[in-house]
């Protein structure tokens, strides 16, 4: 008995998970509340979500500078872990405003949609906060299962369906593929927790020809950069970024991968220290890889969801170049360029969302012809975020990538920079093309259907404000994310 | 006797994963990947681990396997009545009798080998009451994820499969 009294004083810190906490409480008692509203009206657990988003993200800012950890060291609840859980609470909260709308536009006013996206954003925060590879493994499938959810959510239309089932089972492969990493790694040095596995490696003389722990750290790699959409692990993107509803593709592409960048970082930066050398050669590849096949295949792509998810791979590769450097410019430069991702390229699916018809939210460029002249707002908003996923100034998409091939010049990656620069040049093709169609073209559609929603419009505000905010003044935001570096 | 009873439960393994793999009929796969399973019970067994074992069996071999049987009625993959009615043939009986009898034969083989012994480990590596401790204390967290988790993939699983025939009947009635 005195055992048990022991353990419960020993690794219970409930203040190293209080934001994901609360987070799992607010949705289960939206799920409780949605029981008792009548069917289709989701507004009342709409906002309530968001409450909940914002008491978390106060609770989470409260936590700045106390680092907490708990849970025998499971978890730590320190700034890498607060920056990224605001990125993704961030994330949730505009996507969360844009959906109500769509969600009725598309029939399917269902209030589950909240409770999971929640749920999500809780995972998304033990896969940050995780220093044991159980929990960072837990909060990915956390993660993955809403997510999987989420993207089939549409149940009735089989290109949802399509994108829900594909992600289910590439997502349940490489899951796979990270689990079985994880088991070599703990076979190796007897140890899941991160720091520990770090300093097993450091004892071991020859751990860089050790077979297992290459093995491990590939396989765990695997995993991770599933997530993040990077080639050669992503096929699945595409099809899922186009099937699943537009909040929650605005969504996947922003929220869980800073989550997956942030668990992979923490893994690679403190596990897999002794490997660098090694590591930083395959990154290399893998950012290049990424890059330009997201940049080229973009160029091909009619249907502007396509094409962003297309861009979404190429932004991984450049968020990529800041694991190559291997240094704190590089890193800050990863948690800056999530947070302006995060800004940007939900803008820019709201605005996708606002001028998508029923049923068929997946706009080709001609649709999109004269927009910016019939619905001016939505043309300067959408031109504000391609400036930005382009990288030009003043937007944040430019301090982003600067800061990030800045990381990699210092570490002595010259021609991965120049690479990281070409491709921002032929990004800039695909991206201009759309402002071409919004402004050179004459209208095909006069855009009657489009309802100026109220949240949706707050979202997009809000996105432009981040935009243009870390865009001309980076300094503060871009000290957090030094401050943020472990 | 450890390293032939070693040798013979990792054949019978991997021979019985091959057919589960390769058979056409679903409800057969399941019996070899039981096989699978018992074999793999085993091994762990002579490894130092009979928790793992034991659980190898409870969860695997029973609770996982039976699940795999209720999805294969549930989506019909069962061969047609006319096929059943034949039953099957010796030579879809042999190999699982084969492997059966090699596991039987194993487990009483098994009586005469000091488990965990020959690997240097003592025979009871993890007691139940050391993995409930490491359960509920290290990895407390984790067990309240999973428990999370399984809340929420029940409320997914439930709005996902829920049939949606209202919707349709509003479709064809507007048509």
């Amino acid at each position: 008995m005195e055992n048990l009294a022991q353990i419960a004083m020993e690794s219970v810190n409930f203040q190293a998970i209080m934001p994901s906490l609360v987070l799992c409480c607010f949705g289960m008692v939206l799920l409780l509340v949605s029981v008792f509203l009548e069917r289709g009206r989701t507004a009342p657990i709409c906002w309530l979500s968001i409450i909940g988003l914002v008491v978390t993200g106060i609770i989470s800012i409260n936590g700045w500078n106390d680092p907490q950890a708990g849970f025998a060291g499971g978890v730590v609840l320190d700034n890498f872990a607060t920056f990224f859980n605001l990125t993704c609470l961030i994330a949730a909260g505009l996507t969360i405003l844009m959906s109500d709308s769509y969600l009725h536009r598309e029939g399917y006013p269902v209030a589950e949609y909240y409770p999971l996206i929640l749920f999500t954003t809780a995972g998304a925060m033990w896969m940050a906060s995780g220093t044991d590879l159980m929990t960072i493994f837990l909060g990915l499938e956390v993660l993955s299962v809403s997510l999987y959810v989420l993207a089939g959510f549409f149940r009735g239309q089989l290109r949802s369906n399509e994108a829900g089932l594909k992600y289910f089972f590439l997502g349940a492969f490489s899951t796979g593929f990270m689990l079985y990493g994880v088991a070599l790694l703990y076979g190796v040095t007897g140890t899941t927790k991160v720091a520990g596995i770090a300093e097993a490696i450091r004892l071991m003389p020859d751990a860089s020809s050790n077979p297992m722990i290459i093995a491990g750290a590939i396989l765990l790699s695997i995993g991770f950069l599933f997530k993040i959409g990077a080639a050669p692990f992503h096929m699945w993107t595409p099809d899922v970024y186009q099937g699943a509803p537009t909040p929650i593709t605005a969504f996947m592409s922003a929220g869980p991968k800073a989550a997956a960048f942030a668990a992979f970082m923490r893994v690679t930066y403190i596990s897999l220290d002794s490997l660098q050398v090694d590591m930083s050669a395959m990154f290399w590849v893998l950012a290049v890889l990424t890059m330009t096949i997201g940049n080229f295949v973009a160029i091909a792509q009619k249907d502007v969801k396509r094409m962003l998810a297309f861009s979404s791979i190429s932004h991984a590769g450049y968020a990529l170049v800041g694991m190559v450097a291997w240094n704190e410019v590089g890193f800050s430069g990863i948690l800056f360029y999530m947070l302006v991702y995060t800004f940007m390229n939900i803008g820019a699916f709201a605005v996708l969302v606002l001028i998508g018809k029923q049923g068929e939210d997946n706009l080709t460029l001609d649709g999109m012809a004269g927009l910016g002249y019939k619905r001016p707002f939505l043309g300067v908003a959408m031109a504000i975020f391609l400036f930005s996923l382009m990288g030009l100034p003043p937007t944040a998409g430019f301090t982003g990538k600067f800061f990030i091939f800045a990381g990699a010049l210092k570490a002595g990656y010259v021609w991965l920079a120049i690479l990281g620069v070409l491709n921002s040049a032929v990004s800039l093709y695909y991206y201009l093309r759309v402002m071409v169609y919004m402004y050179f073209r004459d209208p095909v559609e006069d855009f009657s259907w489009v309802k100026m929603e109220m949240a949706t419009i707050v979202s997009i505000l809000i996105a432009i404000a981040g935009v243009l905010y870390l865009g001309v003044l980076p300094g503060p935001v871009m000290e957090l994310a030094k401050l943020s570096i472990f | 006797m450890a390293t032939v009873l070693f040798y013979l439960l990792g054949l019978v393994t991997v021979i019985a994963t091959l057919l589960a793999i390769t058979r056409r009929n679903p409800v057969h796969a399941v019996i070899y990947l039981v096989n699978s399973f018992f074999a793999l019970a085993l091994l762990f067994y002579l490894l130092g681990a009979p928790l793992v074992a034991a659980w190898e069996v409870i969860i695997y071999a029973g609770a996982i396997m039976v699940l795999f049987l209720f999805i294969i009625m549930m989506l019909e993959l069962a061969p047609t009545p006319e096929a059943d009615r034949m039953g099957p043939t010796w030579w879809q009986w042999l190999p699982v009798l084969l492997l059966a009898l090699a596991l039987v034969g194993c487990t009483l083989m098994l009586i005469g080998v000091d488990a965990g012994v020959a690997q240097g480990v003592p025979r009871w590596y993890a007691t139940p009451r050391d993995f409930g401790f490491a359960l509920f204390g290290k990895y407390a967290l984790a067990v309240e994820v999973v428990s999370f988790q399984l809340l929420f993939a029940a409320v997914g699983a439930f709005y996902v499969g829920k049939p949606e025939r209202k919707r349709r009947q509003k479709k064809e009635e507007g048509a």
